[in-house]
């Protein structure tokens, strides 16, 4: 009897010890994978680099003579992006004439996670060939050895000249090396902010602000209580706190002068204060903290908020809701002007058994009719001159605040800390400084230790 | 004779102990070997062997030592107040009331639905611009003015808290439902002849009856608990400022910034974590049972 408790004890014990271990079990498995696909991804990825030199001067011979099919991975941000980008793939399927045919598989984006899925997909031996993308994920993919040297290709391509040798210098810089370019451009979406007219009025502003004080007074200026109940109805500005949101205050950092290169200095401090201003003056929302993409937009959208910066893929429900009681204007200069050339590209990974049919597709997004059908439709700045010279993007008023943008439209610096960076110690920092935990100061040198390491 | 039946019990548990080696010891023996390396994934080219380093820098970690007091707090007021509602809950259902079958099922749609919609549905019910609970609280006149409840810091952590209890109540429920059913009515029927009160009767009859099924139900919630992601993640992602993380998240979270050394090493601390309450949980047991 005594002995059959024992078992029984031990049992228990080691049931509960595999129950407890399970907590180990995703880090494990997804090691294991990872270790065994990174190995035999990087033999491949050798293969493929040599192969694909050697095949570059071969491409229009061998496109035209094999029927051949290449897997597409793209993100859309609702469901008319989807249908419009089946569209697209449709009509190339049917006008190529190289016999390719492309096969379009949708995932979704899911704030970001779509790249660290593609990664852990491409890192267990996902047969995607072609992927949309986002320079951040870029040194992940290139230190894995997971993409497709695109430099020959590009150098080769007839419509090379379509698009600015600025926008090639970025792709470039993303990889790390500059003499490779791993990432093919397609589009752009450059931050600018919306305002609702009607709400300036009430506020007794007459123009759009043209410095950066000039914005933070109009921002204090449209902070309203229209009701006279004591309560704030309409802040100012609708800020972002949670992922996504170092973008529109990378803005303030280079207001004051600031630079992402230090984030330490004096005037990139100075730029943290002010957002910590507008937050504990009551000039944007309670909820500032936790808002990210839908909050922003929905507070916009309900009046809560007079201003707020984000890019054309809202403007055509902007204008849906408000008609013309929304306009934008860009991210106006103060001691310094930057606004976030918000970015997505293509990739053809290296395991790609057929890159000069994947770049037929890839340049036909970048510079043919796949380009002016999809940021015509979805209202992202084209990378190609040719389409960007067209009357949709010359007339239109969001496009305009893009376009004016451009000059000083940039990006987070790329590093490989960069995704964490960006996920999980922003938001969670930022967060701290504005509910008063550390200071502006403390915060910043958090941030430069976490994003220069 | 003897010899073929000594053999086939073990025939009989091979397949199960083959898989389970699989799909678990694998994978937990691959997460210990990994939590000595540097094992970052953004940097492959750096993987090697560290010895305890990831174990040193979790404990010098200030995000790991309160993560490990959140979790602590996460498990005691979530399994806490699972235990306490789900018990009340199938007391109630064990009484005979009309429409009992439909309070029944309509109870269990909380454990049923997906923790991830959970955390979005509650996301968005919390909302301190449009949530519902601000509404209703403010045409009940409890509050006067919106609360961000997932956006603060005071807020945030018992907000979550409320979440996932109103997700683990039913389980704890149809657990003690079904081991209330099978207590004899003869033992209440002779406890009211000798004048014992409702109380008297739940502590001396009730409970003592159920009591093996409240360890083994506490002790599942306390593991599940500990371990979930997926309601506070969909919440908050552990902010704002870290003040939802426990560990599980910020095991996630690590994680999936590829960092899967430092990630192996906080997990392997946690399952020790969770031993450190399950092995004397299960001891007190036995000993009682003994």
């Amino acid at each position: 009897m005594r002995k059959r408790l024992v078992t029984r004890k031990i049992m228990a014990v080691a049931t509960a010890a595999a129950m407890a271990a399970s907590a180990l079990t995703a880090c494990g498995s997804s090691g294991t994978q990872a270790t065994e696909a990174a190995k035999t991804e990087a033999a491949k990825t050798e293969a493929a680099t040599q192969a694909a030199a050697a095949e570059t001067p071969k491409a229009e011979e061998k496109t035209s003579d094999e029927a051949v099919t290449i897997k597409f991975q793209y993100w859309a941000d609702n469901t008319d992006y989807s249908a419009l980008m089946q569209d697209i793939i449709k009509k190339f399927n049917s006008e190529n004439g190289k016999g390719i045919t492309v096969v379009g598989e949708e995932q979704p984006w899911d704030g970001g996670a779509y790249a660290e899925n593609l990664f852990n997909a491409k890192m267990g031996g996902s047969d995607v060939d072609v992927s949309t993308w986002k320079l951040t994920s870029t040194p992940l993919f290139v230190n894995n050895d997971l993409l497709l040297d695109l430099t020959p290709y590009v150098d080769a391509m007839d419509t090379k000249s379509d698009i600015d040798d600025n926008i090639y210098s970025v792709m470039k810089e993303a990889g790390g090396d500059s003499s490779k370019m791993y990432v093919m451009p397609w589009n752009i979406q450059v931050l600018y902010v919306y305002y609702r007219p009607s709400i300036f009025e009430k506020a007794g502003i007459t123009e759009v602000p043209k410095t950066y004080e000039e914005f933070l007074e109009d921002i204090k200026k449209c902070t309203l209580d229209t009701d006279g109940d004591g309560k704030t109805d309409v802040y100012g500005f609708g800020m972002r706190g949670a992922k996504g949101g170092q973008e529109p205050w990378g803005s303030f950092v280079h207001g004051e002068g600031g630079s992402f290169e230090d984030l330490t200095s004096d005037a990139s401090v100075a730029g943290m204060q002010d957002f910590i201003d507008l937050y504990t003056n009551g000039y944007v929302p309670p909820t500032a903290t936790s808002d990210g993409f839908n909050e922003i937009i929905a507070n916009f959208q309900s009046g809560l908020t007079a201003m707020t910066i984000h890019h054309t893929g809202s403007s055509g429900k902007m204008e849906e809701i408000f008609g013309d009681d929304v306009s934008a204007f860009p991210f106006p200069a103060g001691k310094g002007q930057w606004t976030s050339m918000g970015d997505t590209e293509t990739v053809i990974f290296s395991s790609c058994e057929h890159p000069d049919a994947a770049f037929e597709w890839v340049k036909y997004l970048a510079t043919g009719e796949g380009q002016k059908m999809w940021c015509e439709g979805t209202g992202n700045v084209p990378v190609s001159k040719t389409v960007g010279a067209g009357d949709y993007f010359q007339n239109n008023r969001f496009m305009k605040a893009s376009l004016d943008g451009e000059s000083y439209a940039g990006i987070l610096p790329i590093r490989d800390t960069t995704t964490e960076w960006i996920s999980d110690l922003w938001p969670n920092t930022v967060a701290q400084a504005l509910t008063g935990d550390i200071t502006a100061a403390d915060a910043m040198q958090i941030l430069q230790d976490g994003l220069w390491k | 004779m003897t010899k073929k039946r000594s053999i086939w019990p073990f025939l009989l548990v091979a397949p199960a102990t083959l898989i389970i080696m699989c799909v678990v010891f694998v994978p937990v023996i691959n997460a210990i070997m990994m939590s000595f390396q540097n094992y970052d994934l953004r940097r492959p080219k750096d993987i090697a062997f560290i010895g305890l380093n990831n174990y040193f820098n979790a404990f010098m970690d200030k995000q790991f030592i309160n993560a490990v007091f959140r979790t602590i707090l996460w498990v005691i007021f979530g399994v806490g107040f699972q235990f306490f509602f789900g018990f009340v809950l199938a007391l109630i259902l064990n009484s005979h009331f009309r429409g009992r079958g439909l309070v029944r099922a309509v109870s269990m749609v909380p454990w049923v639905t997906p923790g991830v919609l959970i955390g979005l549905m509650w996301r968005w019910i919390y909302d301190g611009n449009a949530g519902v609970l601000n509404d209703v609280l403010m045409r009940l006149h409890i509050i006067n003015d919106k609360i961000a409840f997932l956006s603060q810091k005071p807020t945030a952590f018992p907000s979550v808290i409320v979440t996932i209890v109103w997700q683990g109540i039913p389980f704890f429920a149809l657990m003690l439902l079904a081991a209330l059913q099978g207590v004899s009515t003869d033992m209440y029927e002779a406890a009211e002849i000798d004048g014992a009160s409702r109380l008297q009767r739940l502590f001396y009859i009730t409970i003592p009856s159920i009591k093996n099924t409240i360890f083994v139900t506490g002790l599942l919630r306390i593991i599940w608990v500990a371990n979930s992601v997926d309601v506070i993640f969909n919440m908050t992602e552990g902010g704002p400022a870290y003040s939802t993380q426990t560990l599980s998240v910020y095991i996630y979270n690590k994680a999936n910034a590829l960092n899967l050394g430092y990630a192996s090493a906080m997990a392997i601390c946690l399952a020790l974590l969770l031993l450190v309450v399950v092995v004397p949980y299960l001891r007190m047991n036995f000993k009682e049972e003994k």
